[in-house]
């Protein structure tokens, strides 16, 4: 439970637009043991799916990674070329995808599109094992055998998305990234969908990493979160912890936002305004425009900083005010 | 699928058929009596002059005579060439047309894989300063005045340079005494083409079933070597051996032609290509193939270009029906004796029955290719094939 499987420290990326530099990833630092499950949470916008395109550097072609590194099981993956990459792809680190609708190339046969993968990373295997491989992959994620002989477009969304599901498990890898693997999907398939995903990462003891905007899922699917604010952490922390005491006044946002079955009622927040652009980089806190707990003490002219404020639980400098130094 | 087949060829028929009333009242609406050319003919007997008049109803009201015609067409009877008289329609086109088919199935086949080629380069490597510069050629080939474009390699290659024959099918001095007709070198080589592309086309689809990848490369690879080099000894046996002689010079006269329709036709598939495979490759499924750490090569050809297939192909059956007709400028300018040849004699002469049976065989091919076209699609794109069951 305790070593660590994906290790990233400092990552920082951007995307050159004719209008300038956008900051997308920013001094973003974390770690994921073996088998835990890693929340990104965030409004849109805010860089996390930029963050889980920089893991696998799927980044479009315009972006550069300034700074940073990203160990995956002690390996570095910045600065591997492309053909190294290609192997640690799927092999090591899997991904599924924000729609699943469109993650089916809509003219090869399911099997097929998954027998590539396989394909691609055990050459030596041969057809009749990688069809049983895949005959297993389907009864574990809840599908038909005679799905694998089906064109994507024959199949509901809910089983596309079983399917994606048996995709990305299909070369065994340590780490799968889950990009709101269910904002498409109606309530009823989206919570088949994370059990599913739930129960197949422990079956097989993997490491996830789940993307959302959704702080319901992500309470439901994390033992640990991190909240992101224009592109940086500003609090990561073991799931129980940041919900049940949020230090920072954009998590507390977050939260009071989404309304809750058990307690009082409350009216539910909203947060004004929208994040800022990132377009060139903002001094001090990125946050301070919205902030809604501003007073005198906030310092929002100094730089962003996490402070460990509990075990394992960091939180960006700003939003302690006074209660810091 | 059946049905749906079926239902397509009774349209075909009714199309045909209308298509076949509509040309001969075009024909029939020409100025002037196009029958006295047969009086003028000095070939002819005088009886025979009567007698088809007699035959065709020539001396009968438009609507009999139509009549007659369309029963006649379906009897398999196209009338007599009223030019060169003892020949009939069908006779003349059966001459004509190998030489044209093989012109350009040859053309078609490099156009269609030299365009979706260069176009799936250029989508792939947008931006490059290459990318630039071909699409400037592509869409200057594609626009190009064709007749000028033809005339100028004719001079180029042709006399100045001197390496290929300007016009003619073949060599007439290496002919004379020949004791091959010249039709019937022109079926043996389609017909060795045709061999070739079959057992090309089995050899695939028994290797698809095979799991390694560069493994199911070198086996195509390597047959096709081995077919060529087969194809050695094919042209080594019996009279195939004696002919192989003057196969080689149609071949070398057939050089420049495919070479300048081929420049001119590849660009329209090649830009088309380019466009539909850039949109393609913003699409999800390409990222989903990047991440599962497929190879640069395989993305491209297996995911972006086989999906930015369907309306290549679309375009390109509709372009090769377009290719006949346009067969008429590159056979004059050429002098390539072929089916565009004898369509614009025909007219120009107002030899009726040879120009009706040539266009009617325009229209059996356009319709055809418009078939195959159809199936095709149901073959390329999954999505089709579900609709066209219902």
């Amino acid at each position: 439970m305790s070593d660590i499987i994906l290790d990233v420290q400092n990552l920082s990326m951007h995307y050159e637009t004719l209008e300038g530099n956008v900051l997308a990833v920013k001094d973003v630092t974390f770690n994921v043991k073996s088998g835990e499950s890693f929340g990104l949470v965030g409004e849109s916008g805010c860089g996390k799916t930029s963050v889980a395109m920089t893991l696998l550097q799927l980044q479009p072609e315009n972006s550069v990674i300034s700074e940073g590194s990203i160990k995956l099981d002690g390996k570095e993956l910045i600065g591997l070329s492309e053909n190294e990459l290609r192997k640690v792809r799927w092999d090591s680190i899997s991904i599924v995808f924000q729609g699943a609708m469109n993650a089916w190339n809509p003219v090869i046969k399911i099997g097929e599109q998954i027998r590539e993968a396989l394909r691609e990373h055990y050459p030596e295997n041969s057809k009749q094992t990688n069809i049983d491989k895949i005959n297993q992959l389907f009864k574990m994620v809840g599908l038909d055998e005679s799905t694998a002989n089906r064109f994507p477009h024959e199949l509901s969304g809910g089983m596309k998305q079983r399917a994606v599901i048996a995709l990305a498990l299909s070369c065994d890898p340590k780490i799968i990234i889950a990009d709101e693997p269910t904002t498409a999907l109606d309530v009823v398939i989206q919570d088949q969908i994370l059990n599913e995903i739930k129960k197949v990462q422990e079956l097989l003891g993997l490491s996830l990493i789940y993307i959302s905007h959704d702080i319901a899922v992500i309470a439901e699917m994390t033992d640990k979160i991190a909240v992101m604010y224009a592109g940086s952490i500003v609090e990561i922390g073991p799931t129980s912890e940041v919900f049940n005491s949020p230090k920072h006044s954009y998590t507390k946002a977050l939260l009071d936002s989404t309304p809750s079955i058990k307690g009082e009622k409350k009216k539910l927040k909203s947060l004004d305004g929208e994040p800022p652009s990132l377009i060139n980089k903002i001094e001090g806190c990125s946050f301070a425009p919205r902030c809604p707990n501003r007073n005198i003490s906030c310092k929002p002219e100094r730089d962003m900083k996490l402070i460990e404020v509990g075990h394992d639980h960091f939180v960006d400098s700003c939003s302690l005010g006074e209660n810091y130094e | 699928m059946l049905r749906y087949i079926v239902n397509r060829f009774i349209q075909m028929v009714v199309v045909f058929f209308l298509f076949l009333i509509i040309s001969y009242l075009l024909f029939d609406a020409i100025p002037g009596n196009a029958f006295q050319n047969l009086l003028l003919n000095p070939s002819l007997p005088p009886y025979a002059y009567e007698e088809t008049i007699a035959l065709y109803g020539l001396d009968q009201p438009l609507s009999v005579r139509l009549q007659k015609y369309i029963v006649n067409f379906f009897k398999g009877d196209l009338g007599y060439s009223y030019i060169q008289f003892p020949k009939t329609a069908i006779e003349l086109i059966a001459e004509r047309l190998p030489r044209t088919l093989m012109l350009f199935s040859v053309v078609n086949i490099l156009a269609f894989y030299t365009g979706f080629f260069v176009g799936k380069i250029l989508a792939w490597r947008r931006g490059s300063k290459s990318e630039t510069w071909i699409t400037i050629t592509s869409v200057f080939s594609y626009t190009v005045f064709y007749p000028w474009f033809a005339l100028l390699m004719l001079w180029f290659f042709g006399l100045r340079m001197g390496w290929v024959p300007i016009g003619k099918f073949l060599t007439p001095s290496k002919w004379y005494d020949s004791p091959f007709d010249s039709d019937v070198v022109f079926l043996e080589m389609i017909k060795y083409m045709v061999i070739f592309s079959v057992l090309y086309f089995v050899i695939t689809l028994l290797t698809k079933e095979i799991e390694s990848l560069n493994l199911r490369r070198n086996i195509r690879l390597g047959s096709f070597f081995a077919l060529l080099f087969i194809s050695n000894f094919y042209w080594n046996t019996g009279q195939l051996s004696e002919m192989r002689f003057y196969a080689g010079d149609i071949a070398y006269h057939t050089i420049l032609p495919v070479l300048t329709v081929t420049i001119v036709a590849f660009a329209g598939t090649a830009l088309l290509t380019r466009t539909t495979m850039m949109e393609v490759l913003k699409d999800d499924y390409i990222l989903t193939a990047r991440a599962k750490g497929l190879s640069q090569k395989r993305i491209r050809d297996r995911h972006a270009a086989r999906t930015a297939l369907l309306p290549v192909v679309t375009s390109f059956i509709f372009t090769i029906v377009t290719i006949i007709d346009g067969s008429v400028l590159t056979e004059t300018i050429f002098s390539w004796p072929g089916m565009g040849q004898l369509i614009l004699e025909s007219v120009l002469r107002e030899d009726i029955p040879v120009a009706m049976a040539s266009f009617s065989f325009i229209g059996v091919f356009a319709l055809i290719a418009h078939f195959l076209a159809d199936v095709s699609y149901a073959f390329l794109d999954p999505r089709i094939r579900i609709k066209s069951q219902g």
